[in-house]
């Protein structure tokens, strides 16, 4: 990196706070604030319940979420209000943690029509068969898995995989990985891990979302961020993963719990 | 007759309006010199006609799809182009009924009215009297007929004014142990149309037959059908139908599963926008031990159009062993379009092997639609490919080339302007 001003972030969240749709509205997203750079991978981690899927999804523009303040920017534009299509396009990926069955459409015509929406041609086919053997043999997966419906029977991970594979064919900007660690042995963790490394370029930046640090041994985060209760309450570099994975969130939930008590005091004693 | 007489006393020109009625029936038959037995069939059917009414909301099949204010004896008869390509093994026939009434007259004889008799409804009366569009498939014992039999009927140039009829009638005898595939491609004009079709279907034991129906209407065609088969020991049945076009398509499909072992799949989907209305109402008697069968019916609506399905599987006591399944679903991708479905099972005998029956009526799946959605598509596209591939594994399951892209291409055509609001 040349020496000088940071680039500009290619994915900027701002004092973002998000609730689940629909009564009662549960807030999940307490004001969050954060900003990737590109060739940055982010880590986001945290406890069950402390609202890392929800901002992944919020990110995204899942309809299941209402951003009630804040913004998300994405290479500079807001793309708060945007659809979750029109945040694709400009080159937005999520990664799902459940994803879901599409009965009836092969992965193979999906990801043509996801390469068609994000660059507003056709594919041109051979280039698009080629890129898409190559893809499957990097994940070691059969060439017979593009023609199955997607998600549909797979094994957990299968879909992981799965996620991975139209990652790497649509080669986003900015890839937000929600979970995708879970749930996978070894081998698989690995295969994964190494499809998001073939993803680290200079111009692409990453968020890792994970509830443990697993993934993080295969791809190494430049900035590790804890999410607790819907707000980051700790930011650092990779040894913060590594505390968590010695000590677990506790002691950083103590000290959280104690940073707000005296915060109250003060308080109390300002009247 | 009493209809007719009165309408003899109001004018020749009422008189020669009256399509349905005997005088004009007997003339026209003996006009396209048909044999004596057949004008008297049709003679048969215009009584019948005269006799029967319209059927009303009152009867159950007819609850959802009200046809009271429909006068099938205003519809001209509207000549058809009808065109069988097929490649058949010696002995077999596939082609009009005209012809076969030459060469094969006793075939046609013993099994024109056979499974549907012209008493039961004025719409098959209406195509008993002044069926157009006849087709026999003949299949000798033990001939295989390797690729598709294709029938197209088509009523190219339906007046803008006035009001036709095309009447199909189709005719399938497969003989023991022998098999085929036929493709029945039905095509109109944006005239109004109004189409009374009776298809009966025969299959002796270990015959297999599958028959698509493919139902390319103009917007103003309304279809009527009624498709009864009759099934012998291990004989094989595969109805599927595609309803796409027209303004209304009802049809009723009725397998009558009578040898041991038998099986019978109906399998359809259809596509609504607009004021388009779908009835598909099926039965699937099980008589004989050990009979099979399986419906799949599923729609997608937009706009306000709607889809009703009314089906009984009945399993007689007779029928021990029998095991059957029951499926229809719809997809709503409006807030006006409305399905109403109703599957009912009535099982005589406590032998059965299993017997299961589900409905749904809903929007698409909204996680689907996101997932689609973060990949780029636009919530239109989005809903392209989900409502495609709800149809696809009935697609797949009709053994023919191409079928599958076909109907994706088709479902991508019509939604990508249909009223999704």
């Amino acid at each position: 990196m040349s020496e000088g001003a940071p680039p500009a972030p290619i994915l900027d969240v701002r004092g973002l706070k998000v609730s689940i749709a629909g009564p009662p509205g549960l807030q999940i997203v307490r004001g969050v604030d954060l900003t990737v750079r590109p060739g940055e991978v982010h880590a986001l981690m945290g406890p069950n319940g402390s609202g890392k899927s929800t901002l992944a999804n919020a990110i995204a523009g899942s309809p299941a979420y209402v951003v009630d303040e804040g913004c998300v920017y994405f290479q500079g534009e807001d793309i708060t209000q945007l659809s979750p299509d029109e945040r694709a396009r400009r080159g937005l990926f999520l990664s799902f943690q459940y994803p879901t069955a599409i009965p009836g459409v092969t992965m193979v015509n999906l990801l043509r029509a996801s390469l068609k929406a994000r660059r507003g041609t056709e594919p041109p086919a051979r280039e698009f068969l080629t890129e898409l053997r190559e893809t499957l043999a990097a994940l070691k997966m059969d060439e017979s898995f593009a023609r199955r419906y997607v998600n549909e029977g797979f094994s957990g991970g299968e879909k992981k995989r799965a996620e991975i594979l139209q990652l790497g064919m649509l080669k986003p900007t900015v890839a937000v990985l929600d979970e995708t660690d879970s749930g996978l042995d070894v081998d698989a963790l690995r295969t994964v891990a190494e499809g998001v490394n073939a993803l680290r370029t200079p111009d692409v930046g990453i968020l890792i979302i994970t509830h443990y640090e697993r993934i993080l041994n295969y791809v190494t985060p430049d900035f590790v961020h804890v999410l607790v209760d819907g707000r980051i309450v700790r930011s650092g570099d990779a040894a913060l993963a590594k505390r968590i994975e010695a000590q677990g969130y506790d002691p950083i939930l103590r000290e959280v719990n104690q940073e707000a008590a005296t915060v109250a005091v003060a308080a109390g004693g300002d009247k | 007759m009493a209809k007719g007489e009165l309408q003899g006393i109001s004018g020749q020109a009422t008189l020669a309006a009256d399509p349905y009625g005997e005088r004009d029936v007997v003339h026209a038959a003996r006009g396209d010199s048909e044999p004596p037995w057949l004008i008297d069939r049709r003679a048969e059917g215009a009584r019948a006609f005269a006799a029967t009414a319209m059927p009303t909301p009152a009867l159950r099949p007819w609850r959802y799809t009200d046809v009271s204010s429909l006068a099938i004896e205003d519809h001209a008869l509207h000549p058809p182009a009808l065109r069988v390509e097929a490649d058949l093994p010696p002995g077999a026939y596939a082609g009009t009924i005209a012809e076969a009434l030459d060469s094969r007259a006793e075939v046609v004889r013993s099994h024109l009215g056979s499974l549907v008799a012209s008493t039961e409804g004025r719409f098959v009366a209406a195509n008993a009297a002044r069926w157009n569009a006849g087709v026999l498939v003949h299949l000798p014992r033990g001939s295989a007929v390797e690729r598709p039999i294709v029938v197209e009927v088509t009523a190219a140039d339906v007046p803008a004014g006035a009001p036709s009829a095309l009447l199909p009638r189709i005719l399938v005898v497969a003989e023991e142990r022998s098999e085929a595939t036929i493709v029945v491609r039905l095509r109109s004009g944006d005239g109004p149309l109004l189409v009374p079709a009776v298809a009966e279907i025969s299959c002796a034991d270990h015959a297999l037959v599958r028959l698509l129906l493919d139902g390319g209407w103009g917007a103003q065609t309304r279809e009527f059908t009624t498709l009864r088969a009759r099934l012998g020991r291990s004989a094989t049945l595969e109805v599927a139908t595609l309803a796409i076009g027209g303004r209304l398509v009802k049809q009723t499909l009725e397998s009558l599963l009578e040898g041991e072992g038998a099986h019978s799949e109906f399998r359809g989907v259809a596509l609504g926008d607009g004021d388009q209305h779908f009835d598909f109402v099926t039965l699937q008697d099980h008589l004989g031990p050990r009979t099979t069968s399986n419906v799949e019916i599923k729609a997608a609506l937009a706009g306000s159009s709607r889809s009703v399905y009314y089906g009984i599987t009945r399993v007689e006591e007779t029928a021990a062993g029998a095991a059957a399944e029951q499926e229809n679903r719809n997809l709503l991708l409006s807030r006006h379009a409305k399905a109403d479905s109703d599957p009912v099972l009535e099982i005589l005998t406590s032998e059965v092997i299993r017997c299961g029956h589900g409905a749904t009526v809903g929007p698409v799946d909204q996680e689907a639609l996101f997932y689609l959605q973060s990949r780029g598509l636009d919530e239109r596209t989005a809903l392209q490919f989900l409502v495609a591939g709800f149809f696809d594994p009935v697609a797949r399951r009709i053994p023919l080339e191409g079928l599958g892209d076909e109907l994706a291409a088709a479902v991508h055509a019509k939604l990508a302007s249909a009223d999704l609001s």
